[in-house]
């Protein structure tokens, strides 16, 4: 059953993407196909990953296609994501795209484009998180930057295409860096396993991780650090993010920020693990530290200084997935903290860039010195923002806040108060830059073309779900989620 | 001569058709070519399926020779056909430049694959030092020049790079993979060109240097 569960998870999207590529052939009458596809694809692959976290935490893991395919509690964390997130910002899509549609910004074929690459998008990356496959983990990853590529310059504008160009140029050849680790890793394994099946999975090479040579180990670690860090969104490798998510329409801005940079962090983690087992951790967090504070430093500085606000929601993603890494390069509770600030990044940033879209579609830009009155224009969106900032800004009792604070607690308890002052003082700026953003924006008179009155609540629902969840994460913890971040914790915290 | 000589042999012939990708003028005279070099690479790949006993390998010189001698440079073809295969802008480095630091690369490759054990490629270290060397001439063609499609090339040229140390490290992988990797290299080729065609009809220019609407 659990078996098939995973099977369907992939499936599902795979169908509904090609249904929907298929749909413009329908004319005129595309249009409801279209959004009638896309709502089952997203609620089924929500269920089916809701399933897959359900089986993880009564066995354990999962295994499907002769174990080609595998989830336990650290993969299931981010089905999880995907799944959430994949159906919210789908469900943001509808309305988003149906404004698109009525100004002419797209037309039906770029609508069945849209929705077609949106599930095979999600394929991709639920591809990359339920592979045990090193080598086709890869594969999908790559399939990730071509999914979202044409999804990225949708609109077709001279500005939307440059991003694209760099978008798939840098990451492919990232990624190309990445395959030389995986191909290491791989022989490496086989001169150990004997076995051309067994050197591929993922939960056979772990277990003979102190079998494998370390120095090709390190090496490996190294290129899968460049490559997948390139499509994680690591400074330097992060030239591409910012014009990529602010150029996307913003529910993809959402996923990509939100979901695909989390997704190539899960195969940096399951490297990690394997290197931890060959060479130890030395190395490895080293490298985490390094590449998380630097990222976090450079990405505070673009914060503060972007007048583009889509593009200092993506300088942001830079710097939360430095604090995932620093998290990581921590140990002990900082992977905890590390995998909980996943969760919660994924959440408020998708909240963010949905919001950005509401207001994109009241101001027609996303320059922050024309984003004026706010409140006036379109007042419960500006609430939706208002709530998304100051999380983002790591204020209380927002979800943010309290994954940054274990993770300063995980380096204040290594004895890294040093290193955790400087994040503080790159996390104070950012918190500065987020209350200018709100101070800038909500109040004010608003512009004189601006229409007042909000957009439609079917735009408002799924970000007033995302804030929901935003703060209920911020004062609790479901008891099934701690059960799952203790489990991946553990699985990661082996690696020590 | 022995099976590895030939295959170090053909190994040093990739590198003088990617230093002629990467140096020619014309980018469909630079597809042509690349079109040569894959010839190249499904040569060693044969070499090594007789001299290693590496049968799938004989499936790896088949795929090469459809998708990388034909449908590849022929799509990039193609697509240069479409934008009327202009002139590429200066390049960023001299040609006497690039090949300086195509001979670093080269020292440095074979520097790197000498401490390795790994014992089914210890006769064919110069042969592994010159693919992951092609995988940085590569990188060194997509940094050097300001063409779109010289840029592209620059990627299919890390990609036969990598094509060929998976060919020395993981011949013996399941055919799966070798597809799986494949698909992702063709399609990016495709979405590639696919781009530059839209590019050059929106912004009437195939040269990046004049790509800057997005900064900050």
């Amino acid at each position: 059953m659990s078996e098939n569960l995973l099977l369907w998870l992939l499936i599902t999207p795979l169908v509904i993407s090609l249904l929907a590529f298929a749909a413009r052939l329908l004319g005129r009458r595309a249009h409801l196909v279209l959004e009638g596809l896309h709502v089952i694809g997203i609620t089924l692959v929500l269920v089916f990953a809701l399933g897959v976290v359900q089986a993880v935490l009564v066995h354990q893991n999962v295994q499907a296609l002769n174990q080609w395919l595998y989830a336990d509690h650290l993969g299931a964390i981010f089905v999880l994501i995907i799944g959430i997130l994949g159906f919210l910002n789908g469900l943001y899509s509808i309305g988003y795209m149906r404004h698109d549609l009525r100004t002419g910004e797209v037309d039906l074929n770029k609508l069945s484009t849209y929705y077609g690459f949106y599930h095979l998008f999600l394929f991709t990356m639920l591809m990359a998180v339920t592979s045990n496959n090193l080598i086709l983990m890869w594969v999908a990853v790559e399939a990730t930057t071509l999914g979202s590529a044409f999804l990225v310059g949708l609109y077709g504008h001279k500005s939307s295409l440059e991003a694209v160009w760099k978008y798939v140029l840098i990451c492919t050849v990232g990624v190309a860096f990445a395959l030389y680790g995986t191909i290491l890793v791989y022989s490496n394994a086989f001169n150990v396993l004997h076995s051309a099946e067994s050197a591929m999975l993922w939960t056979e090479v772990i277990k003979s991780g102190s079998l494998l040579d370390p120095m090709i180990m390190n090496l490996a670690f190294v290129f899968v650090l460049i490559g997948f860090g390139t499509k994680a969104g690591l400074f330097p490798m992060h030239a591409w993010l910012p014009d990529a998510h602010s150029e996307a329409p913003s529910p993809i801005s959402a996923l990509l920020s939100g979901v695909l940079l989390k997704c190539a962090l899960f195969v940096i983690i399951r490297y990690y693990l394997i290197t931890a087992q060959s060479t130890g951790t030395a190395l490895p967090q080293l490298l985490f530290l390094v590449f998380g504070v630097l990222s976090i430093a450079v990405a505070a500085l673009f914060i503060f200084a972007q007048r583009d606000i889509k593009r200092l929601l993506a300088y942001s993603s830079v710097e939360n997935i430095g604090l995932i890494v620093v998290g990581l390069g921590l140990g002990g509770v900082g992977i905890f903290a590390a995998l909980l600030h996943t969760i919660n990044h994924s959440i408020v940033k998708s909240l963010m860039f949905c919001t950005s879209g509401n207001v994109l579609i009241k101001y027609k830009t996303r320059d922050l010195g024309a984003i004026k009155g706010l409140l006036k224009v379109a007042p419960v969106s500006t609430f939706l923002l208002m709530g998304g900032a100051l999380a983002l800004g790591g204020v209380p009792p927002f979800n943010i806040f309290v994954s940054e604070l274990w993770t300063m607690a995980a380096g204040v308890e290594r004895g890294s108060v040093w290193l955790m002052a400087a994040v503080l003082l790159f996390l104070v700026i950012v918190f500065a830059a987020f209350l200018r953003l709100i101070s800038g924006s909500v109040f004010g008179p608003a512009p004189a073309g601006a229409v007042k009155g909000d957009v439609h609540w079917f735009t408002l629902l799924p970000i007033g779900l995302l804030l929901v969840l935003m703060i209920l994460l911020g004062v609790y913890m479901p008891a099934p989620l701690y059960e799952l971040l203790k489990g991946a914790t553990q699985i990661v915290s082996l690696g020590n | 001569m022995s099976g590895e000589n030939i295959v170090n042999a053909l190994a040093g012939l990739l590198i003088v058709t990617s230093l002629l990708v990467i140096e020619t003028k014309k980018p469909s005279l630079s597809a042509i070519l690349y079109s040569v070099q894959s010839l190249v690479l499904v040569g060693i790949f044969l070499t090594l399926a007789i001299s290693m006993q590496a049968t799938p390998l004989y499936i790896w010189a088949f795929t090469a020779l459809i998708t990388k001698v034909i449908l590849v440079p022929l799509i990039l073809y193609k697509s240069l056909a479409k934008v009327g295969n202009p002139d590429q802008p200066q390049a960023v480095l001299s040609p006497s430049m690039s090949l300086l630091i195509a001979a670093i690369i080269i020292g440095v490759a074979f520097a790197v694959v000498t401490p390795f054990h790994l014992q089914a490629i210890i006769k064919l270290k110069p042969a592994l030092a010159v693919s992951i060397a092609h995988f940085f001439l590569g990188l060194l063609c997509i940094l050097s020049q300001r063409n779109i499609f010289k840029q592209m090339l620059g990627y299919c040229l890390m990609e036969n790079g990598s094509h060929l140390t998976l060919a020395m490290m993981a011949y013996n992988a399941p055919e799966t993979v070798e597809i799986g990797i494949l698909t992702d290299a063709i399609f990016a080729v495709i979405i590639m060109a696919v781009i530059g065609i839209r590019i050059f009809k929106t912004a009437n220019t195939l040269d990046t240097d004049k790509l800057t609407l997005l900064k900050g």
